[in-house]
């Protein structure tokens, strides 16, 4: 299970990651 | 490693389609705003300067809210609306939360059970509805994320056809913002529904998604 909680984080970290990127360059572009 | 691939063979497609679809839009959005930046008489832009602009983070964002949405509506549907005949459906006469030990959670948690759902009170409560809470997180955060993008991208192109630029208040209630949301929700809507009803009468075989081919059409909730 170590490997599918590894996938499980991955996902979630790509989500944050794609929404606070895509955020804050809106946000700075203000 | 041959192990890791056959146990996360479905996550691990998907993120792979996912970043090549990205890479993908990148790369021809990034040609259709040059495109349009030249019919406009406007100075072409980096493929890196693209990647920073809020035009492609809306393009992105717009799909992920509506996406996410249509997830956490599903989810959340499914808990008390029912469709004779579905495997997306519950069984019949198993509308609402179910009991605590239909879903085995307190005293009816097993050794195995993950350790929230044996506990009491908030802790329970979170995990219980984990799924839902984060989906819906998604959703909002995108969501919001359109709205701010996409503002953005609205007011270039007011700027550029000598137009006052909006605030978020003002473009939060534009037909821009909401073009872009209505015509993503719209398609996602008779995606699930169409899922929903095909799936009664339709048939894959081996997949969970379907019911087993020689199920009948009125068995509700049986996944092959």
């Amino acid at each position: 299970m170590r490997a599918t909680f590894a996938m499980f984080v991955v996902y979630l970290v790509v989500i944050v990651a794609g929404l606070a990127y895509f955020i804050a360059l809106g946000l700075l572009a203000q | 490693m041959t192990r890791f691939l056959k146990h996360n063979g479905l996550a691990l497609f998907f993120l792979v389609i996912f970043l090549a679809a990205l890479a993908g839009q990148a790369l021809v959005g990034h040609a259709d705003f040059n495109h349009q930046q030249v019919a406009h008489q406007d100075g072409t832009v980096s493929l890196s300067r693209y990647l920073t602009s809020s035009s492609f983070g809306v393009d992105v964002l717009e799909n992920w809210q509506s996406e996410y949405l249509q997830f956490t509506l599903f989810i959340l549907g499914t808990v008390w609306l029912l469709q004779k005949g579905s495997p997306e459906s519950k069984r019949l006469h198993k509308a609402g939360t179910e009991t605590d030990e239909e879903q085995r959670v307190g005293e009816h948690a097993s050794p195995d059970s993950p350790r929230w759902a044996q506990a009491h009170g908030v802790r329970r409560w979170l995990y219980s509805n984990s799924l839902l809470i984060v989906m819906a997180s998604i959703w909002v955060a995108s969501w919001l994320g359109q709205s701010i993008t996409g503002r953005i991208a609205y007011n270039a192109d007011q700027l550029d056809h000598q137009l006052q630029p909006v605030s978020w208040g003002q473009y939060l209630v534009s037909s821009d913002f909401w073009d872009r949301t209505l015509q993503n929700w719209q398609s996602e809507f008779l995606a699930v529904g169409s899922m929903a009803v095909l799936a009664v009468y339709l048939r894959q075989r081996g997949s969970p998604e379907s019911k087993p081919v020689g199920s009948p059409h009125d068995a509700t909730g049986v996944e092959g």
